[in-house]
């Protein structure tokens, strides 16, 4: 483990903690010291144990085994009260707090101010502009939570973890959705928090975050703890390594497959959000589109793929004019859509396995109108097993899927649909390593039957090594098209940022 | 799961699920007809049961309505005054001499226009359905008691009345009806393609749409079925009372909803089946019977039943979670 002692004794300590999900491990005998008043990092790939680990630090869950010590002493953390009694505090990357509240009034929540009954407004109001600016945070204590940026919400529910006197505050991925700016106005405030003397356990995917912040970091890795390193003696490579135990290379298959026919040809294409984009796809081909979060490459797909109107441009889809409507429209003509969140866009959470897999071919498994149901079972039963999909069954409700697996049910419903053009946004998000390859080898397999693919990711390494050809596109507009190996990472993130 | 295979691509878990909570609104309903039976006289009898049969016939065709909607995530508060008006209408045209098949097919007609409206305010003008239906709630009562200037419309013919009175095979005509209602909305909701749209845009609308589902078309169907169902529902009531009230049916859109999420459905969308908002109707009729014939102060009955309501949704609710 190679870690020498650093200043400022272990403020939580987990010793040999468990916690069991009906007989599978979430987490296995971590043994974990966080030392008071140091910035510790989590790394790990989704799936790794992160989320149980905050869950059991704030009291959300009840380990299963193990003990937890508070500055030495023995503490049951069994509640979320006990949690916050503590000081200890935790700001999770979807922010929790009420939109249609104004800030003063998120910030003080459960903990207003009062007198005979009555809400103190303009003091509470007044408090929390102090704690906004003090903080040198622009952000007006009057306005509306849900008026903000999610970034700006992000910095709201920091500020308010900081008010309420927080000892312990845990960062759940807090980047995850802000721009830089408001990352260095976040970063400011946790270095902040830091000099005060809190400690801070910070929890990303950026490593090069993790570098810029903390003093130490640890890594999960299937529920167990790998290894915890100081940050100035480890470097990327090495995390990845403990991370993944596979190196990048094995990860992003690529299969060299012949580029064929054209495919689609966009020209000059404009929609809510993007404008004047022409592009090309062919037949065996990967094209990736790389920007930052918001520079137009969802907005592009959507549109072409008939869920908002276009302005201006047109399109060919197999030297044939096209102009999708409706998504219905688009998948008729041979065109599929694996969106960007799965949650809100891909599946339905509360039905089954079998019949998120089945949406798109109901049609085919029906005669007049009439489900046949061996036809459906016996579809959903072949598409779970070519996809090595886990679950219960075909009536599991697809939210009980991990990550992982729920990725496979939306991009299987296209499997089974077949389509000529594949457009991946995002497919890789919240999906544990041993899914990402498999998705990669589904893409050779595609490319392999004479498919195209768009992929978006926000991910360099990932576009750049699966796919041929690489788009930038910023601020609504494509920038620049490389050959997707041949242009250094550097270029391609200036032109993404525009500077 | 080993049976998940056996169980169709809906939810397994939850048809089995829903299999077993039918199999208990059963067990509840049959335990209460066995105990009305010993504690009343009057019980059971066949006057009374074919009575109790009759009255349930009517709030379960509304209820198998309101449960299509609620699949989709809407609410349908219009029934009710749908009911009425359909009364009215069917009521109006047959005291003028229409012929019977065709009075009934007009107002038939016009509950399935009433669900285009809907359809047509909730996809077209984004409206949502609770604030469309409680508009058409209010409007459609106005349009029945503009028609008859308050007044009741009698003198129907005799045929037309026999028809709520009459059996067929000891069984009343009515709840033939709702077996005739019940088998093709079983077979749409339950084994077509259209019914497995109507859940995918309950569970997650964006996804159905993404998916190549036509989401305002399937919104459509579920609010021209309720409607329609309303309609019929509003023929029978005014066949069963002889006379077309425009106020007829106050109330029953709350019945319908009671009944449906007794039954199982969720009012958040994607949960629901045929059998259940059946055996809610039942159950809350039997409810409504007993008390009568126990004699129960009629203002005490509505306590009683909203209690029962939340007794019995709860323990779902609790029987869901532990599974």
């Amino acid at each position: 483990m190679g870690v020498s002692p650093m200043p400022g004794g272990p403020v939580l300590e987990l010793r040999a903690v468990d916690k069991r999900f009906t007989g599978t491990y979430a987490l296995k005998k971590v043994d974990l010291a966080f030392k008071e008043g140091e910035i510790h990092a989590l790394v790990g790939e989704n799936g790794a144990g992160k989320s149980t680990m905050i869950k059991i630090l704030t009291g959300a869950y009840v380990r299963s085994g193990g003990t937890i010590l508070w500055r030495g002493q023995e503490v049951a953390l069994d509640t979320p009260q006990a949690a916050l009694a503590l000081g200890i505090n935790a700001v999770h990357q979807e922010v929790v707090l009420c939109p249609h509240l104004r800030v003063a009034a998120n910030m003080f929540l459960g903990d207003e101010s009062t007198r005979t009954g009555l809400l103190r407004d303009r003091l509470m109001q007044r408090r929390a502009q102090t704690v906004l600016d003090e903080l040198g945070f622009r952000i007006d204590a009057g306005m509306l939570l849900g008026d903000l940026t999610i970034g700006q919400q992000q910095l709201v529910a920091t500020a308010r973890a900081a008010m309420r006197g927080a000892r312990f505050l845990i960062f759940d991925e807090p980047t995850a959705y802000l721009t830089r700016e408001e990352t260095d106005q976040l970063f400011r405030l946790i270095r902040r928090l830091h000099q005060d003397g809190v400690t801070i356990v910070y929890i990303s995917h950026r490593l090069e975050e993790i570098f810029e912040l903390a003093e130490r970091v640890s890594v999960l890795r299937d529920g167990a703890l790998v290894a915890t390193r100081l940050v100035a003696e480890t470097s990327t490579a090495e995390l990845i390594r403990d991370m993944v135990a596979r190196s990048l290379a094995e990860i992003h298959y690529k299969e060299e497959v012949p580029k064929r026919d054209l495919l689609l040809e966009v020209e000059g294409l404009s929609g809510p959000g993007f404008k004047d984009v022409s592009l090309t796809v062919h037949r065996g081909q990967v094209v990736g589109l790389y920007g930052l979060i918001g520079a137009g490459r969802s907005e592009f797909v959507q549109c072409l793929f008939g869920r908002t109107r276009r302005t201006a441009g047109k399109a060919t889809l197999k030297g044939l004019p096209f102009h999708a409507r409706t998504p219905a429209e688009a998948i008729a003509l041979g065109v599929a859509l694996v969106p960007e969140s799965r949650r809100d866009q891909g599946l339905c959470l509360n039905l089954g396995v079998g019949f998120n897999l089945n949406l798109t071919i109901f049609h085919r498994l029906s005669r007049l109108g009439i489900v046949r149901r061996a036809a459906e079972r016996a579809a959903a039963a072949e598409r779970m097993s070519d996809m090595h999909i886990v679950a219960a069954g075909q009536g599991a409700r697809a939210a009980t899927l991990s990550g992982g697996n729920q990725q496979k049910i939306v991009i299987g419903k296209w499997l089974s649909h077949g389509a000529d053009l594949y457009i991946f946004d995002e497919p890789t998000v919240g999906v544990d390593v041993g899914t990402k390859l498999e998705i990669y080898k589904i893409f050779a397999r595609l490319l392999r039957e004479g498919a195209g693919i768009i992929l978006i990711s926000s991910y360099l390494p990932e576009v750049q090594d699966l796919a041929d050809e690489l788009l930038v596109f910023n601020r609504g507009r494509l920038k620049s098209r490389h050959p997707a190996r041949a242009v250094g990472p550097e270029t391609v993130l200036k032109e993404a940022i525009g500077v | 799961m080993s049976e998940s295979t056996a169980t169709g691509a809906l939810a397994g878990r939850k048809l089995k699920f829903g299999f077993l909570l039918n199999l208990t609104l059963l067990g509840l309903l049959v335990l209460l007809w066995v105990i009305l039976g010993f504690a009343t006289e009057n019980f059971a009898t066949y006057t009374n049961i074919t009575n109790l049969l009759r009255q349930a016939s009517l709030w379960a065709i509304i209820a198998i309505g309101q449960t299509f909607v609620i699949i989709t995530a809407g609410i349908d508060l219009s029934v009710g005054a749908v009911v009425g008006l359909a009364s009215t209408v069917v009521a109006l045209l047959l005291v003028q001499g229409w012929p019977i098949w065709a009075a009934c097919l007009v107002t038939l007609l016009m509950g399935v226009l009433i669900g285009v409206a809907h359809g047509f305010a909730i996809v077209q003008m984004r409206l949502p359905p609770f604030i469309t239906t409680l508009a058409t709630l209010t409007a459609l009562r106005g349009i029945g008691l503009l028609m008859t200037s308050g007044q009741t419309i009698a003198g129907l013919p005799s045929s037309f009345s026999a028809f709520s009175r009459e059996s067929f095979l000891a069984v009343p005509n009515l709840f033939w009806m709702v077996l005739l209602v019940a088998a093709p909305c079983y077979l749409l909701l339950h084994h077509s393609r259209l019914g497995r749209h109507l859940f995918a845009v309950g569970s997650n609308r964006e996804a159905a749409r993404l998916s190549g589902v036509s989401v305002g078309r399937t919104i459509y169907l579920a609010y021209i079925v309720s409607a329609g169902l309303a309609a019929l529902a509003g023929i029978l009531t005014a066949s069963r009372i002889g006379i077309g009230v425009a106020t007829t049916g106050e109330g029953w859109e709350l019945q319908s909803v009671a009944s449906s999420v007794i039954g199982g459905a969720s009012l958040f969308g994607a949960v629901g089946s045929v059998i259940g908002p059946l055996l809610g109707a039942i159950l809350l009729t039997t409810i409504n019977n007993g008390a009568n014939l126990l004699n129960v102060n009629p203002f005490w009955q509505r306590i009683i039943t909203g209690g029962l309501i939340v007794i019995i949704v709860y323990f779902d609710q609790l029987r869901r979670r532990g599974r």
